[in-house]
């Protein structure tokens, strides 16, 4: 019976935070900074910690949320139990979120074409000066020997 | 020297290397580890791995090159023919730009597969060192005066007993293995047409190189006749 009540409150909980958070706020901020449960007798700051910028809530979520707030202070288990399942669902979301940034990063090593490219282009840059090299010494040599003969033959007649 | 050599070798070299290029990345798998009936028995490898297919081949034709030249420089100073020290000269200056593209494309791929762009493992430092007897050739080459062709032939010969200890200084450390059981002996079906197609394609750049550099080495050598005889008849002061 117990949890059959426990069960009911959560779901009134969490149908009046959804309700109080505005469209595309930060969900679960406590949880997130794996906040422990409110102290008894804070339950009016509670709300603030949740959402530091609160859309103007409704008049059925503001009693919604009295109702849970005023069960979590009447029950500390429960006030656990509820933060618990807060804590259990960010600390699935960062793991997802780390998952996914090891896979991303897998991925990047895996397939990363940038050294390939950057090792590709050094190779062709090296080539390229060391022909430029010798084409140019090529190129001055011919010049040297052909003024070279002509005065030569100029200076034999 | 026939004077087709050069272009027939450059034109063999640019389709080779083209041919090899697409084999590389159009048809080589990232994959190795094939039993003898071409199963694959191994794992997938990272795309950084297609370096690997200019990296060793360059490190190939720099073997050959200091090669050459150590026997070429043998020669020389057995004979004292100048034939012998221009090819020499050839091979080693290729030598250094082969090797300059070996050490840049190891040191791109190390950063790629280990993170680091260098570490002083023995093959690195062996491979660095010889690059840098093959650099004091040419430095000797250009500074060293009257005698720097036999001296520059003793370094060439140095520089050739060291890559015996390069190419057998594996297993030791990061580098994958070498000879019968080595990377390049087990490479699977797809991989080894285009491994082995690059190497045949940067062979004919390796001659196609050094017999340039040989025509090169025999105008300067005419240009020196030239100007002993312009000394003689008084044309130059």
């Amino acid at each position: 019976m117990k949890s059959i009540s426990i069960l009911a409150t959560t779901m009134l909980l969490l149908v009046g935070i959804a309700s109080a958070q505005p469209t595309g706020s930060a969900t679960g901020s406590a949880a997130d900074t794996g906040s422990a449960a409110p102290a008894a007798g804070s339950a009016a700051t509670a709300p603030a910690a949740v959402d530091p910028v609160p859309a103007a809530p409704t008049s059925g979520a503001i009693d919604l949320r009295k109702t849970c707030v005023d069960a979590m202070n009447s029950d500390p288990t429960f006030a656990a139990s509820i933060v618990e399942t807060a804590d259990q669902a960010a600390q699935k979301k960062r793991d997802a979120d780390t998952l996914k940034a090891h896979t991303d990063a897998d991925a990047q090593i895996k397939e990363n074409s940038r050294h390939v490219v950057i090792s590709y282009a050094a190779m062709w840059i090296i080539a390229a000066l060391f022909v430029l090299f010798l084409w140019r010494r090529q190129q001055l040599l011919k010049t040297e020997i052909a003024n070279l003969r002509r005065d030569l033959e100029a200076a034999a007649k | 020297m026939n004077k087709l050599v050069v272009p027939v070798f450059g034109v063999l070299a640019a389709v080779g290397i083209a041919v090899a290029v697409w084999l590389v990345f159009m048809q080589a798998p990232l994959q190795y580890g094939f039993h003898p009936d071409g199963a694959l028995n191994g794992s997938s490898l990272f795309y950084n791995q297609k370096i690997f297919y200019f990296h060793v081949a360059h490190a190939f034709m720099l073997f050959a090159a200091v090669f050459v030249s150590g026997v070429c420089s043998i020669a020389f100073l057995k004979t004292r023919k100048p034939k012998w020290d221009d090819v020499a000269m050839a091979a080693t200056e290729v030598a250094v730009a082969f090797g300059a593209v070996v050490l840049v494309t190891g040191s791109v791929w190390a950063k790629a597969a280990w993170d680091v762009w260098w570490n002083w493992e023995p093959r690195l430092t062996m491979s660095l060192l010889l690059w840098l007897v093959l650099l004091g050739y040419v430095l000797v080459r250009r500074f060293a005066g009257p005698s720097a062709d036999r001296i520059a032939a003793g370094m060439a010969i140095f520089g050739m007993v060291g890559v015996p200890f390069i190419y057998k200084m594996v297993g030791q450390d990061s580098h994958p293995a070498a000879g019968r059981e080595g990377v390049v002996a087990t490479l699977g079906p797809g991989m080894r047409a285009a491994f082995w197609i690059s190497v045949a394609a940067f062979l004919c750049w390796f001659v196609a190189l050094v017999v340039a550099r040989v025509q090169s080495a025999r105008a300067e050598r005419e240009l020196r006749e030239l100007r002993e005889r312009g000394l003689d008849l008084g044309v130059l002061s």
